[in-house]
């Protein structure tokens, strides 16, 4: 009866068009990382020499590309641990104030409509040393003035923080409207029964969020691992690669170096890097509150 | 007393995040009709004496801010709506029709998508893009944009048009519907919450994209917003207060189609994330 | 089962299809460029059909106005002189062209057809792989291949593939109204240079202007340090093994920069700064000497950013450091910035006559001067030294010419000379963490060397 959806010619032309542009930028993206990643090629040369593994043993053996993966790592951290929990509690305090409601929504959300290269140009002049307005702030309360960017203890933090700024309120906004998909049947019965607003929170609007909650620090991981446009705004790797994440690393060594192969072999361990970070979140996180559907 | 009390204390933490959202756009704003550095040195906080607004003339001959934003806008639409097109073409072919293990293996497959952080593929992209011949074109951007959000598109797609109960097709086929006309009339219109949503998310993504941009272009005419700023804040980096206006360009429209649009872009922003 | 079977091989076949398609297209393209370039000079009558030719330039920002004057006006001069010919002009920093956009579009083959173009090494590593149009007939056809001082950087194997557009030395600027106003005159002595930096922090004022964001800025200064320590050809000999980044001469060079570093002769939180930030240091008479190449001279000419310090500028060589190995007198001079263009323009007789009118226009006497004349850039083709007297009005101008002419040898910067692994190593990571307190002298010695054996090592 249903003949018409079980057309193959039709099923395939309904699939071959995204199908084509997938396999030729990611599928076949991989297989010809991988192929380079395995040679010595400078990127420019008609030749190609395969050179085995040598360019995972170089890349595992410099140190370089360990600070990078850590700041990547930083990144993940960063979000889950700190902006997370910020989301949550906005979002709380958003869904329960009566006035401003709406105003509080629109601001926080804006910041994430605006290009990042953009808001890294606006936060480089925020922490430029001597008229910017950060140290002009803590100057206020004679603090000293703080080389944010150039200063390797606080470059990779204010970059951090940057990012943060950006993307919190984007997140608030998605958070925000599960909980105001709750019932409000719910949180009344549990005010009868007495229940505080911490209460409440905790024990009714928590556990109901929580999947929308899995699904940002879902969207924070995989922001955290392509954050580079940021670093190369901000920081362009600097001050002398201590804010340099792995693939502004890739960049730098394929292009800049005439090391396509070995910038290749990093794309590899970038790809490698997100399958364990993810087999990992899946393992501790995500099994408990089953795993996720997509 | 302690009532009020309660009642204030979130609209302070709320106030004051709100002070640290808004206040950066304002010190530029401020900044950027103030005569030079040494002003915004000595007064950074508030409304200069003077208002100057040369910095706005010098900033807009100086970066072709009105071409890189209009670059910017119409290959993020135009990327943005093929690729809810083709993926939800996809998300209806593995979801509605019937082909047996296809389905999900297609499904699968394109899931692995989610798993890769774009950004790694950049040299063989530059490759596929070089032998194409379309390097320095716009196409150049718009053809790997689609591309990159097509497992994002399918999945969320997916997820909502699989909720959709069997019968509605069924009816249709009985009124002599064929496949595509079950797509068109009756699966997208019901779609469109969905799409929204994706659309917005892939319009932010692209209006956002900074690597394949800077490196896949080098016509100062094709450049878009965010590669054209970066160069702009390179030359003109001393001059913050010119610097400030050419960010006030930058952020400008942004925000008026934002204020326009706010309601309709959060409301479909989340309307299909939290159901999808 | 057997429509899905025609499913699989339809998908199949189109994918494949595709990704062939693109493979293909590879081998195509190497074919053409191995092909033999001169025979295509046919008699064929010239199309007056419209054409356009890219030429990628460096010529962006207020300080580089003058130099883009003198392109543009040699584009009108080659526009008229070919029939249909359309030229756009595309300005990247030059940083950017050099090492991210024509890198990766050499690889592509997509470069335009005229470019700048880095002599040592890049040139080499492009002619080697052919990607680069041999220029030794268009020279001989112009009669101008004896007519440059020094074309070395751009030649591989005895044919020339890029023309420099001009020379340039380094050396420090200073304020001469400070300087004035103090009694000093400039030092002679590397103690007496070394006592000004101190009285001038002492005064409150910033020594010598500062931006490290971009590793070439302080190196500059640093190539010259470790030059005067351990001679002026030392760093020639890394790549040959002959000479090390440990050796203790070179690692006394980087160990006084790190001494000015530490004594705070550099203006703070120079790290986060970019390279025009230099300049504006010092034009606001914040700092007092800025360590630049001589290309800086034309930002002090009427109009430009340092228009308010005309006529007090003052340029010096690096004083003669005590004990130091060789000519004490040696100058850092480049020849490294040209034109090079693309190999694709052999297969196009238009394109190749626009490129020889290119080179005519561009490189002559009357262009050499009026660059030395309007933007300071010291001629890199060879004009009778009256003639250069004669043109040279300008007092900043004059007292350069007469420190490069004191100067009894000169030697390339180490980007010239060094591998770019070593290039990276030491401009992106290992001059910033000096500077900024992570590493040693002798530390960063180590890893240089250590970069430097593998580079050594590695057979290309």
């Amino acid at each position: 009866m249903n003949k018409a959806l079980k057309n193959p010619l039709a099923f395939t032309l309904f699939v071959l068009p995204a199908l084509i542009l997938f396999l030729m930028f990611f599928i076949y993206p991989i297989f010809s990382s991988i192929y380079y990643s395995l040679t010595s090629w400078n990127g420019v040369s008609d030749t190609v020499k395969f050179a085995g593994l040598t360019n995972f043993k170089k890349a595992l053996g410099d140190e370089r590309f360990w600070i990078s993966a850590k700041n990547n790592g930083m990144f993940i951290l960063f979000s889950v641990f700190i902006q997370v929990p910020m989301i949550v509690i906005f979002s709380l305090l958003i869904a329960n104030v009566k006035k401003l409601k709406g105003l509080y929504k629109t601001a926080v959300f804006m910041p994430s409509i605006m290009s990042t290269a953009v808001i890294g140009i606006l936060w480089g002049f925020i922490y430029e040393p001597n008229i910017g307005l950060l140290n002009k702030i803590i100057g206020l309360v004679g603090i000293e003035p703080i080389y944010w960017l150039s200063d390797e203890r606080f470059a990779m933090i204010s970059i951090l923080l940057t990012n943060a700024w950006q993307w919190t309120g984007f997140y608030i906004v998605m958070v925000l409207a599960a909980i105001l998909s709750i019932p409000g049947e719910l949180n009344e019965a549990a005010m009868i029964d007495g229940a505080t607003g911490v209460q409440r929170a905790t024990k009714i609007t928590l556990p109901l969020i929580m999947p929308i909650i899995t699904v940002v620090i879902m969207l924070s991981i995989a922001g955290a691992m392509k954050a580079a446009d940021i670093v190369i705004v901000m920081t362009k790797g600097g001050p002398a690669g201590t804010t340099e994440v792995m693939a502004t690393y890739m960049i730098k060594y394929a292009i800049t170096n005439f090391k396509y192969g070995y910038g290749n072999a990093i794309a590899v361990l970038i790809f490698m890097f997100t399958l364990l970070v993810t087999a990992l979140y899946q393992l501790l996180v995500a099994r408990r509150n089953e795993r996720i559907e997509y | 007393m302690l009532r009020t009390f309660k009642k204030c204390v979130p609209h302070a933490i709320l106030l004051s995040y709100l002070l640290v959202i808004l206040f950066p756009f304002l010190f530029v704003l401020f900044s950027s009709v103030k005569k030079d550095n040494l002003e915004i040195a000595l007064n950074p906080f508030g409304i200069p004496k003077e208002f100057v607004f040369d910095n706005y003339i010098e900033a807009w001959v100086n970066a072709k801010i009105s071409t890189y934003f209009f670059n910017s806008l119409y290959i993020a639409v135009l990327a943005s709506i093929v690729t809810i097109l083709l993926g939800s073409m996809f998300a209806f072919a593995v979801t509605r029709m019937r082909q047996g293990k296809w389905n999900g293996i297609l499904f699968s497959l394109v899931l692995i998508g989610m798993l890769i952080p774009n950004n790694a593929l950049m040299l063989p992209i530059y490759t596929i893009v070089r032998k194409m011949g379309i390097l320095n074109t716009h196409w150049a951007l718009i053809i790997p944009y689609i591309a990159n959000a097509i497992p994002f598109t399918v999945i969320i797609l997916a997820a909502f048009m699989r909720i959709l109960p069997r019968e509605i097709e069924e009816a249709a086929v009985m009124d002599g519907l064929n496949a595509p006309g079950i797509f068109a009339r009756i699966i997208i219109p019901l779609t469109v919450p969905a799409m929204v949503t994706v659309f917005i998310v892939n319009f932010l993504g692209n209006w956002n994209e900074f690597l394949l941009a800077n490196y896949f272009l080098s016509n100062d005419e094709l450049r878009t917003l965010p590669v054209g700023m970066v160069q702009f804040r390179d030359q003109y980096q001393m001059n913050y207060a010119q610097m400030s206006a050419g960010i006030v360009y930058s952020v400008l429209p942004v925000v008026i189609i934002y204020a326009f649009l706010q309601e309709k872009i959060i409301e479909g922003l989340t309307a299909g994330s939290v159901k999808g | 089962m057997k429509k899905s079977i025609t499913m699989i091989l339809s998908l199949i076949f189109v994918t494949s299809a595709v990704l062939t398609g693109c493979g293909g297209n590879n081998n195509a393209a190497t074919k053409e460029k191995v092909a033999p370039a001169p025979e295509v000079k046919t008699e064929e009558k010239v199309s007056e059909e419209p054409f356009e030719m890219t030429i990628r330039h460096t010529q962006i920002g207020a300080d580089k106005e003058k130099r883009f004057a003198i392109l543009q006006d040699v584009v009108k001069t080659v526009q008229a002189d070919v029939p249909g010919l359309t030229f756009k002009l595309d300005g990247v920093d030059s940083d950017v062209n050099r090492k991210e956009k024509l890198r990766g579009e050499m690889a592509a083959g997509s470069t335009p057809e005229i470019f700048e173009l880095f002599g040592s090494p890049d040139s080499r590593i492009y002619a080697k792989e052919s990607k680069l149009l041999d220029l030794t007939p268009i020279l001989a056809e112009l009669g101008i291949q004896d007519k440059f001082s020094n074309l070395d950087p751009f030649t591989y194997e005895g044919k020339v593939y890029g023309l420099p557009i001009g020379g340039s030395g380094e050396g420090f600027f200073y304020n001469k109204g400070y300087y004035e106003s103090k009694g000093w005159k400039a030092p002679t002595t590397f103690a007496e240079l070394d006592k000004q930096l101190a009285d001038i922090k002492a005064d409150g004022k910033v020594p010598m202007a500062g931006a490290s964001k971009a590793g070439w800025v302080p190196l500059m200064l640093a190539n010259h340090l470790w030059s005067r320590f351990a001679g002026p050809d030392v760093t020639n000999k890394f790549a040959t093994g002959e000479a090390k980044w440990t050796d203790a001469n070179v690692v006394q060079g980087f160990a006084k920069y790190k001494e000015w570093v530490d004594k705070g002769y550099f203006k703070k939180g120079e790290l986060g700064f970019e390279y025009a930030e230099y300049t504006t240091q010092f034009t606001s008479g914040e700092a007092i000497l800025m360590y630049d190449g001589t290309w800086k001279s034309s930002v002090f000419k009427a109009g430009q950013s340092g228009e308010g310090l005309i006529g007090k500028v003052g340029f010096f060589n690096l004083p003669a450091v005590e004990g130091g190995a060789g000519d004490q007198t040696a100058l850092m001079r480049d020849v490294n910035n040209g034109y090079g263009f693309s190999a694709a323009v052999a297969n196009d007789p238009r394109q190749l006559a626009a490129v020889t009118s290119f080179i005519k226009n561009f490189y002559n006497e009357q262009m050499q001067l009026r660059g030395l004349v309007e933007d300071g850039v010291l001629p890199s083709m060879k004009i009778d030294q009256a003639k250069l007297n004669e043109n040279i009005t300008d007092g900043l101008m004059s007292e350069i010419v007469a420190v490069l002419n004191a100067s009894q040898s000169s030697f390339p910067a180490f980007d010239s000379l060094v591998q770019a692994d070593v290039t990276t190593e030491i401009s992106n990571i290992q001059i910033q963490s000096l500077i900024g307190g992570q590493t040693t002298p002798e530390k960063m010695g180590a890893a240089l060397q250590k970069v430097q054996d593998e580079a050594n090592a590695a057979v290309e």
